[in-house]
């Protein structure tokens, strides 16, 4: 039988994943784009760590962090009355950890592209950091954001590894799309896996199709 | 230079295939993932076949069977699976049933007693009950079973969360992330189970029978199909028997 609700809850994890990363990642990029130092290395590869390691690696200590055997997930229970695990909110730090790199890398390449004397310029004309980055730097860096935006988005959507262990299946809460083709799989339904992976196959086609035809200047964005 | 190098990869490629050893391979239920042991434990006394085992969740495994792997006997959790193979001439012959599996109630959390008459599982204490996931995994279905038939399903449908086999399903369990949940009794009287938490036997009446089967699949012809059936067969000898009944299955 096929259903909206799982495809409805893949658009909501994304939307509310890259919502929140495009607010985190900024200013983690910009602070990134700036001087080296050794606290950055660390912390830019403590950032980069979902893009090599494993989605079971993220699963697997997400699971051991919100068990309520373990100290945070007791805390958390105790003080909150909330457990992530098997929740929409642990599916959505799970998700905002896992996408981190995606969100991040485009800006901060998009940043480090530009000339410094851009900002300077700016700075000179007595505008603040802040508003050198709100209105010269973000503006000079869109098909970097764009970027970013599209390929968390995607990303999210193609979750599945770590939705399988810690989400629990849990119809409008967990069940994503990816778990629900999971399952139809495993059940013998093909038609209704066909469905759903026509669905996010079109989708994912299409986004990436306005990603490219609005980025005339794609080539020019590195990932790294 | 290279050309050594390329002769070494060619001699270690060429030493991987061995041909004149007999090796048999065993596709077998999560369920079964400890009892298994103890069976090729028992038959390597008298039969020194090495014997390999894949293990998955029943549904998965008759995905790989369907899609060529090699194995040559599949040990599944319940008849469907291997009845399906069989309807689709993967299976040398009809598939058997070796034992019945048993479902038990199962908590790793302090303080929590279950009970068979599952009236525990309405309690507010209780925020989230593992089951397996139904569509595919017949313990799963034994437990959607047991709890509408007690009247407690639709009351309890919200706090259920579906590991993608028993063997997550008791992880989630073991692990604490769901506070009680219904698993194979196979697992919690293993060894490497025992001492976690408490569980309580259900009434063995209230669920449809978990019949688990055994079949002797096609690929077992192509060279392996002497030994093959000698492991097939002693599944169903006296000897295996009495390890299932120690390991929390049933026998007739």
């Amino acid at each position: 039988m096929i259903e909206l609700a799982p495809l409805w809850l893949t658009l909501k994890l994304a939307l509310s994943t890259t919502l929140i990363l495009f607010v985190v990642a900024i200013p983690l990029a910009t602070w990134f784009s700036g001087k080296k130092t050794a606290l950055k290395v660390i912390i830019e590869s403590i950032v980069t760590l979902p893009l090599v390691l494993p989605p079971t690696v993220i699963g697997f200590y997400l699971l051991l962090a919100f068990s309520p055997a373990n100290a945070f997930g007791k805390w958390l229970e105790q003080w909150t009355d909330i457990r992530l695990v098997f929740s929409f909110g642990g599916l959505l730090i799970a998700s905002v950890v896992y996408s981190l790199p995606f969100m991040v890398h485009p800006v901060r390449s998009g940043l480090s592209s530009l000339q410094p004397s851009l900002k300077e310029a700016s700075y000179s004309l007595g505008k603040t950091k802040w508003q050198t980055l709100l209105k010269v730097l973000l503006p000079n860096i869109k098909p970097s954001l764009l970027t970013g935006l599209v390929l968390t988005f995607a990303h999210t959507v193609g979750e599945f590894g770590v939705v399988l262990m810690i989400g629990g299946n849990m119809p409008g809460k967990t069940r994503t799309a990816s778990i629900a083709i999971y399952d139809e799989v495993q059940a013998f339904h093909y038609r209704e896996a066909n469905v759903y992976a026509l669905i996010l196959l079109v989708l994912s086609f299409i986004i990436l199709l306005i990603m490219y035809s609005f980025n005339g200047k794609m080539k020019q964005v590195k990932f790294y | 230079m290279m050309k050594g190098i390329f002769a070494i990869l060619l001699l270690g490629l060429l030493s991987c295939q061995s041909p004149t050893r007999q090796k048999l391979t065993v596709a077998v239920a999560a369920n079964m993932q400890y009892t298994i042991k103890e069976l090729i434990a028992e038959f390597n006394k008298t039969d020194k076949t090495e014997i390999e085992v894949i293990t998955g969740a029943s549904g998965n495994l008759t995905h790989q069977i369907m899609g060529g792997a090699p194995f040559d006997i599949f040990i599944s959790a319940d008849r469907k699976y291997p009845q399906e193979l069989a309807d689709k001439g993967f299976t040398a012959e009809a598939p058997k049933v070796y034992a019945q599996g048993q479902l038990v109630l199962w908590s790793a959390r302090p303080g929590i007693e279950p009970k068979s008459d599952l009236q525990l599982l309405l309690s507010d204490s209780i925020k989230r009950i593992a089951i397996a996931i139904p569509e595919t995994a017949p313990y799963g279905h034994a437990a959607v079973s047991l709890l509408e038939k007690y009247g407690l399903y639709d009351k309890v449908q919200s706090k259920l969360v579906k590991g993608e086999s028993i063997t997550q399903t008791s992880q989630f369990i073991a692990m604490q992330n769901a506070d009680i949940g219904f698993t194979a009794k196979a697992i919690v009287v293993s060894g490497e189970m025992e001492g976690k938490g408490k569980w309580a036997d259900l009434n063995a009446n209230d669920y449809p029978a978990i019949e688990q089967s055994a079949v002797l699949l096609k690929h077992a012809q192509q060279g392996n199909e002497t030994e093959a059936r000698k492991f097939y067969d002693f599944l169903y000898s006296a000897e295996a028997k009495a390890i299932y009944q120690k390991s929390g299955y049933l026998v007739k």
